[in-house]
């Protein structure tokens, strides 16, 4: 009988990034507490790191803010769309059962957070380059919104890229192309729209330069995250 | 007269047949002499597993047989070779650097070769997490040292070539005044090298098994325009300037900053 791979084996993640579909399916099938805990730890350092380089820009306290709040955006999401996701599943086609539902969705989330890990030293790059929240106020506007829209390309690839990846594993254990994708889309329609209500909810990330640092807004209900978005590639698109 | 010796029918005593087509061997065309099998796989010839031996033996490896290069980076004893090439990547730069610095002379004989050593290394320091998962995304079974290997390698072969454009730099930085113009041919020098050094990562890159080299463009992409902006980050590097670093009101992105470059040179 062959045996189980080791649940705690940091280097796994390599193989996560490959998409190995076999050595994936063998992990859904052996479904071990040690595991999740492990890619909850990637999320948190991944993540972690990645949201410390967008905060970075306003200030180290807002660094740090950030770096706690960022993993957690991915967190609450894979957990609060754990119940939907577990009945899209069979719905579509796909038997999966509760927890390996959760365990898929980990590793895709995992996956987007080694990404975005890897990508930190680039976005320090960037804020580095970018003019600093402490000068006039056009330079400040045309940073913060550039910045935004560095964090949303880089956070969209990760994104993309790690659900890709799910699809030949989908694949196998649905055993077809078409049902992996239903799945996949399915999914992730739910944690786009729940993962961006609760960034939004989280808010700042960045850190507005025109108020204060703070963990939460004074007002977390107030507008959307599509609409920030769309004001600042407004904005940014039509500076003289 | 017995049959055996009688000739066959139709035939003449005493004639030999001409032989066969198929038994005249063809003649020798002169054709393209074979090359070795680009694909095979590394280490399946001996000359891959050479051993590298000394600063020589490195520079001519790197210039002359890649695939020992790779060969090696994939050992486990690959440290020293990483730390060598980066050593020759750092060592090359500042040897360029000083010949930037010429261009201006004072502080810039300093500060210039540090700004390009620094600069090099931090580029590649920078996009290194992000090609080892780019690579595991591709399928590659490459690990985070034979990455960084290859990241070393590439900065190395990159900075030797600059270390030949050298001489000619030298020659046009004495003769011009124009910063416009030294920027630019420093410009054209980089990319020669740059295009080297990086056909040297993706054949590494590929010999990792790597399934696709989507990721690898999308990286490389990247690494130029990080190396890019990295020479309006840690300006003067070529002209001079008050401060040894830009104030960060004077922040700015690479292209603005050579437009800027050009419309200055266009009014003196």
């Amino acid at each position: 009988m062959k045996p189980a791979a080791p649940t705690f084996d940091p280097g796994q993640v390599s193989a996560l990034l490959r998409g190995e579909p076999g050595l994936l399916q063998d992990w859904i099938r052996h479904w071990s507490a040690g595991r999740m805990f492990l890619y909850g730890a990637y999320i948190l350092l991944g993540a972690g790191t990645f949201g410390a380089a967008i905060g970075a820009w306003r200030g180290p306290e807002q660094a740090v803010y950030t770096a706690l709040k960022f993993p957690l955006v991915i967190l609450l999401t894979s957990l609060g769309n754990a119940l939907l996701n577990g009945m899209l599943a069979p719905l579509l086609g796909l038997n999966l059962g509760f927890r390996q539902s959760l365990l898929v969705i980990f590793m895709s989330f995992t996956i987007a957070a080694a990404i975005l890990g890897s990508f930190s030293p680039l976005l320090l790059f960037i804020v580095w380059n970018t003019p600093p929240p402490n000068l006039s106020a056009h330079s400040v506007s045309l940073g913060y919104d550039f910045m935004q829209l560095a964090t949303v390309g880089f956070i969209a690839f990760a994104g993309v890229v790690a659900n890709v990846r799910l699809v030949p594993l989908l694949q196998t254990l649905g055993g077809s192309r078409a049902i992996a994708y239903k799945v996949l889309l399915a999914w992730l329609a739910g944690n786009l729209f729940l993962g961006s209500q609760i960034s939004w909810i989280l808010r700042p990330f960045i850190g507005n330069p025109r108020t204060p640092i703070e963990f939460l807004s004074q007002h977390p209900w107030e507008g959307s995250f599509y609409e920030s978005v769309f004001h600042a590639l407004q904005h940014l698109l039509t500076q003289p | 007269m017995s049959d055996y010796n009688s000739p066959p029918p139709g035939q003449l005593p005493g004639y030999t047949p001409n032989p066969t087509p198929a038994q005249v061997p063809p003649p020798i065309i002169p054709g393209p002499t074979p090359r070795p099998v680009p694909d095979a796989s590394l280490g399946s010839r001996p000359e891959d597993r050479a051993p590298i031996l000394g600063w020589a033996g490195i520079i001519d490896a790197l210039l002359r047989e890649p695939r020992r290069v790779h060969y090696q980076l994939r050992q486990a004893n690959a440290g020293r070779l990483i730390a060598a090439l980066v050593f020759i990547a750092a060592a090359c730069a500042l040897v360029y650097g000083l010949v930037v610095g010429t261009f201006s002379g004072g502080t810039q004989l300093w500060a210039a070769p540090l700004k390009v050593a620094a600069g090099l290394l931090i580029s590649g320091a920078i996009c290194l997490p992000s090609l080892y998962i780019f690579s595991c995304l591709s399928g590659s079974s490459g690990r985070l040292v034979e990455v960084g290997g290859l990241t070393a390698g590439l900065l190395a072969l990159l900075t030797l070539l600059l270390g030949g454009f050298a001489p000619v730099a030298w020659v046009f930085s004495q003769s011009t005044q124009s910063v416009a113009a030294m920027g630019a041919l420093h410009l054209a020098f980089w990319a020669v090298a740059a295009g080297f050094g990086l056909r040297f990562l993706r054949a590494g890159f590929l010999r990792t098994n790597a399934r696709s080299t989507a990721g690898l463009n999308v990286w490389i992409v990247v690494f130029l325009l990080v190396s890019l902006q990295m020479t309006t980050a840690l300006r003067p590097i070529l002209g001079t300037a008050d401060t040894l670093l830009p104030k960060s009101s004077e922040k700015q992105f690479f292209l603005s900053h050579w437009w800027q470059c050009l419309d200055a040179s266009n009014h003196n």
